[in-house]
């Protein structure tokens, strides 16, 4: 497909398990009791003053150099990360960004460091200025035990002005912190194994209406898809949402609404 | 071009929209040539399905003559006839490689919607609400078909539209109805609802080796149906007969081997339980009707399998799972992996071993469709299946073969 090598599809498991002909069971042969197993750590996550941690983690078909080369091309960047207007490499590990939100359509723009890069193994990041400095994106790639790719982690660990009360309020009007780390992976891999991102901007539909556009919006469909490998060179490329409701006019009614709800809920438990 | 469009629970319009373009490299456009109503739309209709927008284009079983095709498209050329399978696959990943074609990873744009009710997300389909992604249906003059090389299958003889569209959804749903419920030789094999994917559930338990089908309905056309054509015996519950009793009669007190439940979310049921998922549908207390698989777990035999193609889409209540337990059943289900069964089913049909037209009631225009979705919901005027020439503007056929 297009533009990106693709992996050799998984072979299966690399050790199979066999079958006994005396018990009459399928079994590992190499499995030996007693045997060491370990407690599930979690990754980073939550929101502690002015940071907020983000994970996410997908396996992908391919192998963790060519995982490693797309997340990592300044060139590229833009055409799946979510909101990336542009990337330009400034100097041997440092790029501008210039992003935009695609909600209220504001853009800002800051300098990025690379401060580690292990090529098919680790890529560290760092914001360097703009209301954003000190954000941190750590991504791991690791060859899949079983064969089936590569195991990409990635950590955000956001400076965010606001906190708790901007990652909130940005959950609502266009992309929390969270989801867009989920999404921007997600669309990495769409790239890699499919070779585009899939998208429904610009098909046709009937009058959408009020009860429509409201749907579009709590279901996140206002935040328009990266181009991928579409004729799309930017997201702002795209036919413009001009009958969608305003942000701050929704938000307003979804605050008030939980507020309302809350408020019930409150009075139901204290009656 | 004219498009089917949903605007509401129980209101379809035509709508005159924007005819659809290449989005992605692998995208292809295609005229539309013929179109029908599945049994899954009235879920959609009715508002079962809360993921719907106003103005989205509904249909997922679809054929038609290639128009256009996107810059990465290899295998396809303007002109090519196709029949295009209603789950969107991309065709490379761990999930398509195996055979789960419907669990396709890269396919759905809502993939986060999904992931919030189901945890992860399957395939997107073609106009089924936005959980699945949102893609413009089929119920139209044209229609985008993305991935265009991993789904659309070419019909490269000249055999008719009518004998071949149901390759889209129906015929291979039911034929992977049959498949999941493991039929061995000798096997007795219920299946619940005479609508088109029972039926083809009950022809393709014959052909992978069922000794006895037997049809669970109310209708007397579809029944005659699965006794006529596809040769099965049938079991008409409305007087109220126990169907339990029935299968425990027909099974030599065994139970069916197999129990295919090809009506879902939306079953209609005699007895008291019926009446108290109407209420708790209506309350929002649940959101399907689990009529059909209360009785599959109370008649299947010991050790049986069970197979779900009816689509469900959320929570159940006072399901006596205890039973399903008890009797050691085992449960397959899922939206259909499309993508397998095209080129065998394709080549059943051309051999003649069936004629899948067989089920067809009424050809209509595209003026006819708002009218034709209320008969279909209501069951009336005989119908068994709709098709749609969406080049006609009115004027409907009738073509009663029960």
């Amino acid at each position: 497909m297009a533009g990106f090598d693709r992996f050799p599809q998984a072979t299966g498991m690399t050790m199979a398990p066999s079958y006994h002909p005396e018990i009459g069971i399928a079994m590992a042969e190499s499995v030996q009791f007693p045997r060491q197993g370990s407690e599930y750590v979690p990754l980073p996550s939550g929101s502690t003053g002015n940071r907020v941690l983000a994970h996410t983690v997908q396996t992908i078909a391919t192998t963790p150099e060519q995982a490693y080369a797309l997340y990592s091309r300044p060139e590229t960047l833009h055409i799946w990360q979510e909101g990336l207007v542009s990337v330009t490499q400034t100097g041997d590990r440092t790029m501008h960004w210039v992003m935009e939100d695609p909600t209220t359509r504001k853009q800002v723009e800051f300098d990025v460091e690379v401060v580690e890069a292990v090529e098919g193994v680790r890529h560290v990041s760092r914001i360097l200025n703009g209301p954003f400095a000190g954000t941190e994106d750590t991504v791991t790639f690791e060859t899949h035990p079983a064969g089936r790719g590569t195991i990409v982690r990635w950590v955000s660990n956001y400076a965010m002005p606001g906190g708790v009360v901007t990652k909130i309020a940005s959950s609502i009007l266009s992309r929390g912190p969270q989801q867009l780390v989920i999404e921007n992976l997600r669309h990495l891999k769409q790239l890699l194994e499919a070779g585009e991102i899939p998208s429904v901007e610009g098909q046709p539909a009937g009058p959408r209406g009020v009860m429509g556009q409201w749907k579009r919006f709590l279901m996140g469909e206002n935040m328009p898809t990266p181009p991928g490998t579409s004729d799309r060179s930017r997201p702002q490329d795209l036919p413009k949402h001009s009958e969608g409701p305003n942000a701050w006019v929704v938000g307003g009614v979804a605050v008030a609404a939980a507020a309302g709800a809350w408020y019930g809920v409150r009075k139901l438990i204290e009656d | 071009m004219k498009a089917i469009c949903w605007m509401g629970t129980g209101k379809v319009e035509v709508q005159a929209v924007d005819d659809p373009k290449i989005i992605n490299p692998s995208d292809a456009i295609l005229r539309v040539t013929r179109t029908a109503i599945c049994g899954s739309d009235l879920h959609l209709y009715d508002g079962y399905i809360p993921t719907m927008e106003s103005g989205d284009i509904l249909g997922h079983e679809f054929m038609g003559i290639v128009e256009e095709v996107g810059s990465e498209v290899k295998n396809l050329k303007k002109g090519d006839r196709v029949v295009v399978p209603f789950t969107i696959a991309c065709g490379s990943c761990l999930f398509c490689k195996k055979d789960l074609w419907s669990l396709c990873d890269n396919t759905n744009p809502n993939a986060r919607v999904c992931e919030q009710f189901y945890g992860y997300s399957g395939s997107a389909l073609f106009g089924y609400s936005h959980i699945y992604g949102g893609f413009a249906g089929g119920q139209a003059q044209y229609v985008r078909v993305p991935f265009a090389d991993v789904g659309p299958i070419k019909i490269e003889s000249g055999i008719d539209d009518e004998k071949v569209l149901f390759l889209s959804d129906i015929y291979p749903t039911g034929y992977q109805g049959a498949e999941n419920a493991n039929i061995q030789p000798g096997d007795n094999v219920a299946v619940w609802g005479a609508g088109p994917v029972g039926l083809f559930a009950a022809a393709s338990a014959y052909m992978l080796g069922a000794e006895k089908v037997f049809v669970i309905d109310r209708f007397p056309e579809r029944l005659e149906l699965a006794r006529n054509y596809c040769g099965a015996t049938t079991i008409d519950y409305s007087d109220g007969k126990s169907i339990v009793e029935a299968l425990r009669d027909l099974t030599g007190g065994v139970g069916p081997d197999g129990c295919i439940d090809a009506v879902g979310m939306e079953a209609h049921g005699t007895d008291v339980t019926a009446l108290y998922d109407k209420v708790e549908q209506g309350l929002m207390l649940e959101t399907d009707r689990p009529t059909v698989l209360r009785q599959i777990f109370q008649a299947a035999r010991k050790g049986g399998n069970v197979s779900i193609p009816g689509v469900y889409g959320g929570a159940l209540n006072k399901l006596n799972f205890g039973a399903a337990f008890g009797k050691g059943l085992n449960l397959k289900m899922g939206q259909t992996n499309m993508h397998k069964y095209l080129k065998p089913l394709l080549e059943k049909v051309e051999a003649g071993q069936i004629d899948p037209s067989f089920l067809i009631s009424h050809r209509i225009g595209i003026q006819d469709v708002p009218e034709m979705y209320k008969v279909w919901r209501d069951k009336k005027d005989r119908v068994t299946k709709i098709v749609i020439d969406p080049w006609r503007e009115t004027g409907i056929d009738r073509l009663h073969v029960a």
